[in-house]
């Protein structure tokens, strides 16, 4: 895979430090610490049940939603930190988007979709929206398959297509990072394979973090893997070290099929 | 055989009996309801009887049955001619009837007094009414008819001017009586004002009422001759003649016009003859404005305790607390609502608002006492629990990505709500309210309380200012039927229009409710197959 | 321009937020605020009755050195006024004492100089008993008006009642006189010795209008038994009661105008105590007898078993004892409230509940007291010359836990019973307000409708949950929700307009039908492997049997009508309600608890398939395919794996249904006599709670006593059903729990 922009900017966009998650008594994220770098693709693995996708939703908080969540420590947002009081939880959702493990299209048609997220901020212009409606398409690379049904509900589209009108829907709003939950877990072999290219198109603009289970995934899309296992970060690295050179014994277990 | 029993196949035929008995039942009642109320409007033949013992009896024949004192088969007729024969009904046996005859020329009349009257046309007296020399006694009638409704014309035209009238007076005296209550002193010019305005307002009110009397009189004085079937003349004004027909000599159509012409009278005339004949006009309106009001209040509140339920209040023991009782406050009984309504809108916020806003009318209460505005806020409590239920229901149903969806993309709660849930929630919370409202149509126990009359002498809402009028009270189709049906003085002349009254609250409530039952069968339908 | 929409969308939000909480909360409150608000109408029945003195006052030394005989004071506690033994009224503002007027009685008889005793009857009019025995009769009235600066004025007036006047009759020591309705007057004296005198003023009119007069005058034959210790007349003239030192209680019928009919002589207390005072309780049917020692009971004449249809004092009620000897006992003019003064204590007791609503210390003994005519203040005099008046609130003296749910002896009643009547034509009537007979009447009517409803209901939902074709179900589900929705007034109507006749026709109808149904069932479930075979029904398949049961339940009901007229004429003589009240003794209404049954079993039913059905099809599909996949029938898979599981859920539905029955009011209403009584009979209406409310409330006085108990009623339902309600739906929510939906 070519990696030739790895070297341009390393400052870490999202920076996780001694982060620590209750979910009641449950101890659910133990320490964890760990840098994202811009415009890279960092994949989160592990098994089911070791506190990734948890992690992912600490990022823009949409752990709040759960209420017997506690979080402490911090994680820092171009610097800012995000799980202070003060942080405004909706602008710091807007700056990183979200796509779930399961398609969640609102039931309006494929157009209200994707400008969503701009008529919540206030954006009622309608070339912006239509100029926005055909540049997240395109990137999302639906804009051929629906280019001619926007005002259809988005109800009807299949899994894959509904996952991709997912993703346009979060870059429409242009945000830094995309977060995206195991997209691919509730899709066909094929339209994995065409979000697996979208990820590699987007990762030129913005910053991905992904949670797979599919190591073969995370192998094919990332520049960066986390191992996770019970809670704990046990390993982060390039992802080609990571699958081929592991340092921890609990890693090569995982990546080898040992157990998972 | 044996295996036929051991599998248990007669036990399911059982329980399919149960079923049977159960939907017999309920096409019993309606069927019940849906004949009686159809057949009352379709024009009866009148029957001719000469019995064995010389006299006569004419009417429409009712039902057969067997004389429980001698077995003999024997019929109900209605005779009708209350005021003549003294009652509607009577039972003769079979066996002392020589002939039964279908006379072409016996009339039918529907009248504003005293029931309908079955007998023989003989003619027409009217004064200054030059009738053409070859006429029959029917053209006669149909002309004294038309002379009677242009003369009518002109008395409804004093009687509007004699309405306003005394509105005009009635709100002066409550103008006076405000000022004499303010200060009496001080207002005293004012008052002569009114006061000497008032008097205006009344000498020129009964100085109309006596042209009325006049004009009344001038109608009343055309009459026709009848002769009933025992051969006794009788005069009837023109004037109270509401319809005329002869039955025996219509033709199919000419009785489905008769029969259409009677629903357009049921459907917006005002009733006679307390409530046993005509119309249901102001039952039905009030009934309609009344589950509207109610619906004004119930939804946006039961919505937003719906919304808070299930959207903001934390998930603990008092939510789960406050749901069992939300649901249950549906199981309360409707009779408790209205002594609670009773208690707490019309004694106690009625009351205050008398003695605050209207003391100088007190005793008299304007809003202590049973009225639309209280009778809707009864309902409203009572109905709320149905739609807080149906809208958590429906916001339950909304799966949660939906939800982390929109909050991802930095919408907020509010947004979320407006935009992505309440529009999802739409079926359901419609299927909530017409469920309610279909509840509140057929709802009588607690009206009877808190606002309900038998004879309402205004509707709650007319062309005098402020046009709504909460404090009045109202007639409503349920109670009605309870009243019409359980207190009438003569039930069995008034069971006819009961029939009319069920089948038209029952249409009501089962359109309404099968049309909610049919939006949340949809609403369920689209929400299991979609895609998330 | 984003940067404002955003602020403004979060301020929307916020403000939002709030909004909603408060609406979700005021409805969370409102709902609580009902059960507050009945309860809060209703609990003030229990409240104790106070007293509260409103003046104290020392009567001016010129009218306290005269014997004083009557005192009396106004409604609003402004004014008194005492008579002394000239015959003279002194008026007296309160609370400050001032002698406002003294006002000499009118009419003062010829010959007459002083007054020996004055006796109250009721409504401010006064009998004064002359020294030369001569009688006058007066009326006392007093007024007070507020005027435009808020003080108070008095005015009071005495007039003379010509009606009730009586010549010189020698020396009497106390006397009683009555006006006859109609017939005249009637004086009892009471004469030294302990003789007894009755003299009637009779007036009778011939046809032409003439009015003959005659006097007639005797004195009581029959032996007392002990010394007289205490008279009393009632207020028609009619019964005369005396009372002696032996405990011996005596009635006279006085009615007759040449004759005295002893009635009772009866012994009253255990210990033979004197008798202190009589007085005869309102309404002229119980008399209330007090003792030396305090004890006070009353007493009023009924039909013994044996006795023929002559009646005898009976003891009724035991009120509370007072301390002392009680000397004088005061009636209320308004209740069945006696007030009973002794030395040391004034006790007001309520006869009919028994209770003893009030007790005021004394610090010295009273000479005299009288209630004012709406009984609202007391006043009386003590031996010291002062004279006080209190404000009485007894705002609910006739409820107690015991009328209200227990067994009371009623005047007019023969034993005690629990029975409702709220209200009569005349005002001293004893309201009863026991609600057993109504709470009664409700479980009757509700359990009747649960026996007809729950076997068909849940049967059906079983039917139609297991055994019917998915797509009939799609159909029939929604059937019966809209049977649900028919309004309980159309119900009423019909079952008592359409079916109370139909039924009161040929009511054995109904019973052939219970038993030629399921026998017509039985027998075609013997041919139905053999029908089904070879005929049209077989395309009736697997989950369409109900299909065909429905000619069949119409065609056992039509069996059950034809037979019903022979088996009437073969057994039962021809008609089957006469034969019933000949040979059983039960009476037939013609709105009967089968009617009850039937219409109120009709509209819990759907609710009860609704949730049951909803409950049954709730069971996982995956236990129905396990049971058929081991070779169970679809009986078997339904009887003993799917029921079972369905259990809390099918509970719950019955407690749902039954809580609606309990509350629904219309169908009781129009479907039933909403008659008050116990019994248990099929054949006799009833009266329920609910019904009782919707008929009696629009009558009903705001805040009195019957409106009160309305309430109280009200809060009984609610909370019934409340409970009811709260179980099921516990166990539903157990229920779905347990099979992971909601």
């Amino acid at each position: 895979m070519p990696q030739n922009q790895q070297q341009i900017d390393t400052t870490p966009i999202l920076s996780v430090s001694d982060l620590n998650l209750h979910y009641g008594e449950a101890h659910a994220l133990k320490g964890i610490n760990l840098d994202m770098i811009r415009h890279q693709v960092t994949a989160f693995i592990g098994p089911s049940g070791c506190g990734k996708s948890t992690l992912l939703r600490c990022f823009n908080r949409m752990n709040d939603l759960v209420e017997s969540a506690r979080v402490n420590g911090s994680i820092r947002f171009n610097g800012a930190e995000v799980n202070e009081p003060a942080t405004d939880v909706i602008s710091l959702r807007r700056r990183i988007g979200m796509v779930f493990q399961q398609s969640n299209p609102f039931p309006k048609s494929i157009y209200e979709n994707i400008v969503y997220g701009l008529r919540i901020s206030g954006v009622n212009d309608k070339a912006t929206l239509d100029e926005a409606v055909e540049r997240s398409l395109k990137s999302a690379a639906i804009w051929n398959e629906v280019k001619d049904r926007l005002n259809d509900s988005a109800l009807g589209l299949s899994g894959g297509q509904a996952q991709r009108i997912c993703i346009a829907r979060a870059i429409a709003v242009n945000p830094e990072i995309i977060l995206m939950d195991e997209p691919c877990s509730a899709l066909d072999p094929i339209s994995t394979l065409k979000i697996e290219e979208l990820i590699d198109e987007l990762k030129d603009k913005y910053t991905i973090v992904i949670v797979t289970h599919n190591m073969q995934q995370a192998a094919r899309v990332s520049d960066v893997t986390a191992f996770f296992y019970l809670g704990e970060l046990i390993e982060v690295g390039a992802t080609r070290k990571i699958f081929t050179n592991p340092e921890k014994k609990q890693t090569e277990d995982y990546i080898t099929g040992r157990f998972g | 055989m044996k295996k036929f029993w051991k599998t248990g196949e007669p036990y399911v035929l059982a329980t399919g009996a149960a079923l049977a008995i159960v939907l017999v039942m309920t096409i019993t009642l309606i069927g019940t309801v849906v004949f009686n109320g159809f057949s009352y409007y379709w024009p009866k033949e009148l029957v001719r009887f000469e019995l064995k013992d010389g006299s006569y009896a004419l009417g429409q024949i009712m039902q057969h049955e067997k004389n429980p004192i001698n077995g003999d088969r024997r019929l109900q007729l209605k005779v009708a001619n209350r005021d003549v024969f003294g009652q509607d009904f009577r039972w003769i046996d079979e066996k002392e009837i020589t002939t039964r005859t279908l006379p072409a020329d016996a009339m039918l009349l529907e009248r504003r007094e005293h029931g309908n009257f079955f007998g023989f046309l003989m003619g027409v007296t009217a004064e200054g009414l030059d009738f053409p020399a070859a006429s029959t006694p029917n053209q006669k009638l149909e002309l004294a008819l038309k002379l009677v409704a242009t003369k009518n014309q002109a008395t409804r035209k004093i009687k509007d001017q004699m309405s306003d009238l005394n509105n005009r007076a009635e709100r002066i005296r409550l103008k006076l009586l405000k000022l004499e209550y303010r200060d009496k002193e001080k207002n005293s010019s004012e008052i002569a004002e009114l006061t000497v305005e008032r008097e205006k307002a009344m000498a020129d009110f009964n100085a109309l009422n006596e042209q009325l009397i006049a004009a009344r009189a001038g109608i009343t004085s055309i009459t026709a001759q009848f002769l009933d079937v025992t051969g006794a003349g009788k005069d009837i004004a023109v004037f109270d003649i509401v319809a005329h027909q002869y039955p025996n000599s219509m033709s199919f159509f000419a009785k489905c016009g008769a029969y259409l012409e009677r629903v357009r009278e049921l459907l917006l005339d005002d009733p006679r003859e307390s409530n046993t004949e005509g119309g249901l006009f102001p039952a039905i309106f009030g009934t309609v404005m009344m589950v509207l009001l109610m619906s004004v209040f119930s939804l946006p509140f039961g919505v937003v305790a719906a919304i808070y339920l299930r959207e903001y209040a934390k998930d603990g023991l008092l939510t789960r607390m406050v749901r069992i009782a939300v649901n249950n406050l549906a199981g309360v009984p409707s009779i408790v609502y209205g002594v609670f309504g009773l208690g707490f809108f019309v004694y106690g916020i009625g009351g205050s608002i008398d003695s605050m806003f209207f003391p100088e009318r007190l005793p008299t209460p304007t809003f202590g006492t049973g009225g639309i505005l209280w009778a809707s806020l009864t309902l409203a409590l009572l109905t709320v629990p149905v739609v807080i239920v149906a809208t958590e229901e429906s916001l339950a149903s909304i799966p949660k990505g939906i939800r982390e969806g929109s909050l991802a993309l930095g919408a907020t709660k509010y947004q979320t709500l407006t935009k992505i849930l309440l529009p999802m929630a739409t079926p359901g919370i419609m299927t909530g309210l017409i469920l309610s409202m279909a509840r509140a149509a057929g709802e009588v126990a607690p009206l009877m309380i808190v606002g309900v009359v038998k004879l309402a002498p205004a509707l709650p809402f007319d062309g005098s200012f402020p046009f709504f009028h909460m404090d009045r009270k109202f007639m409503h189709l349920g109670f009605h039927i309870y009243d019409v049906g359980f207190q009438s003085p003569n039930v069995e002349a008034a069971k006819p229009m009961v029939y009319v009254t069920t089948m038209l609250l029952l249409a009501i409530v089962i359109v309404a409710s099968s049309t909610a039952i049919y939006l949340r069968n949809r609403m369920r339908r689209k929400f299991t197959t979609s895609t998330f | 321009m984003k940067k404002n929409f955003t602020d403004k969308s979060r301020r929307n939000d916020r403000i939002a937020e709030v909004l909603i909480r408060i609406g979700g909360v005021m409805v969370i409150i409102s709902v609580v605020w009902i059960l507050v608000m009945i309860s809060q109408v209703a609990l003030p029945l229990f409240y104790p009755a106070s007293a509260k003195i409103a003046a104290s006052v020392k009567l001016p030394a010129t009218i306290s050195n005269s014997k004083i005989l009557a005192v009396g004071s106004g409604e609003n506690q402004q004014g008194a006024y005492v008579l002394d033994d000239s015959g003279t009224f002194h008026f007296l503002t309160v609370p400050d004492g001032t002698l406002s007027a003294s006002i000499k009685a009118p009419n003062i008889p010829l010959g007459a100089a002083r007054v020996v005793s004055a006796e109250y009857t009721g409504k401010s009019d006064y009998n004064l008993l002359w020294d030369n025995g001569a009688i006058s009769s007066v009326a006392v009235e007093m007024s007070s008006s507020r005027d435009a600066g808020g003080k108070v004025s008095l005015s009071h007036d005495v007039s003379a009642r010509d009606e009730l006047v009586f010549a010189a009759a020698g020396t009497v020591v106390h006397s009683f006189a009555r006006l006859m309705e109609g017939q005249g007057t009637v004086r009892v004296d009471r004469l030294v010795g302990d003789r007894l005198r009755v003299t009637h003023q009779l007036v009778e009119k011939d046809f032409l209008g003439n009015e003959k007069r005659s006097n007639n005058s005797f004195e009581i034959s029959d032996p007392l038994p002990g010394r007289l210790s205490a008279v009393a007349v009632d207020s028609k003239g009619h019964y005369l009661y005396a009372g002696t030192d032996t405990g011996w209680l005596l009635r006279w019928d006085i009615s007759e105008p040449d004759q005295a009919r002893l009635l009772d002589n009866i012994q009253v207390s255990v210990d033979r105590q004197a008798i202190t005072s009589l007085a005869l309780v309102l309404g002229d049917v119980s008399v209330a007898v007090g003792n030396a020692k305090g004890a006070l009971s009353t007493w009023f004449p009924v039909k013994l078993a044996g006795s023929g249809e002559d009646r005898r004092l009976i003891r009724i009620h035991t009120l509370r004892p007072t301390g002392g000897q009680a000397t004088v006992i005061l009636p209320s003019p308004r209740s069945k409230t006696l007030i009973t003064l002794d030395d040391k204590e004034i006790h007001a007791d309520h006869m009919t509940s028994e209770r003893n609503l009030l007790t005021i210390p004394l610090s010295t003994p009273i000479v005299k007291a009288a209630l004012s005519p709406k009984g609202n203040s007391l006043c009386a005099l003590d031996n010291a010359g002062m004279l006080k008046v209190w404000k009485l609130d007894i705002p609910h003296p006739e409820i107690s836990f015991g009328t209200l749910f227990g067994k009371v002896w009623y005047e007019g009643y023969d034993k005690p019973e629990y029975a409702w009547q709220s209200s009569a034509a005349n005002d001293d009537f004893e309201p009863k307000m026991s609600l057993v007979p109504l709470m009664f009447g409700t479980v009757k009517a509700t359990l009747f409708a649960m026996m007809f409803a729950v076997p068909l209901a849940i049967l059906a939902a079983l039917y139609t949950s297991q055994f019917m074709s998915p797509k009939l179900k799609g159909r029939i589900k929604p059937l019966v929700e809209i049977m649900a929705a028919i309004p309980s007034v159309v119900i009423g109507f019909l079952a008592g307009l359409w079916l109370a006749p139909l039924i009161d026709k040929s009511i054995l109808t109904v019973f052939l039908s219970i038993v030629l149904v399921p026998l017509l069932l039985l027998i075609t479930i013997f041919f139905w492997k053999r029908i089904k075979i070879n005929s049209l029904l077989q395309r009736l398949t697997r989950g369409q049997e109900f299909v065909a049961m429905i000619p069949l339940v119409v065609l056992g009901c039509y069996l059950a009508f034809l037979l019903s007229g022979i088996a009437e004429i073969h057994l039962f003589a021809g008609d089957f309600k006469q034969w019933l009240f000949s040979s059983l003794g039960v009476r037939y209404d013609q709105r009967n608890s089968i009617i009850i049954a039937i219409a109120l079993g009709f509209a819990v039913i759907p609710i009860i398939f609704t949730i049951a059905e909803d409950a049954i099809s709730n069971v996982p599909r995956n236990l129905t395919a396990a049971s058929l996949a081991l070779g169970a029938s679809r009986w078997q898979t339904a009887w003993r794996v799917v029921l079972p599981s369905a259990l809390p859920g099918v509970f719950s539905a019955v407690m749902i249904g039954f809580g609606r029955a309990i509350g629904e009011t219309m169908i009781v209403l129009m479907a039933t006599g909403n008659t008050p009584i116990l019994s248990w009979s099929l054949f006799n209406g009833l009266r329920s709670l609910s019904a009782n409310i919707a008929v009696e409330i629009p009558e009903a006085p705001v805040f009195s006593s019957l409106y009160r108990v309305l309430f109280l009623s009200a809060v009984l339902l609610f909370v019934f059903t409340f409970i009811i309600n709260s179980v099921a739906e516990v166990l539903r929510q157990r229920f779905r729990k347990k099979y992971g939906r909601y």
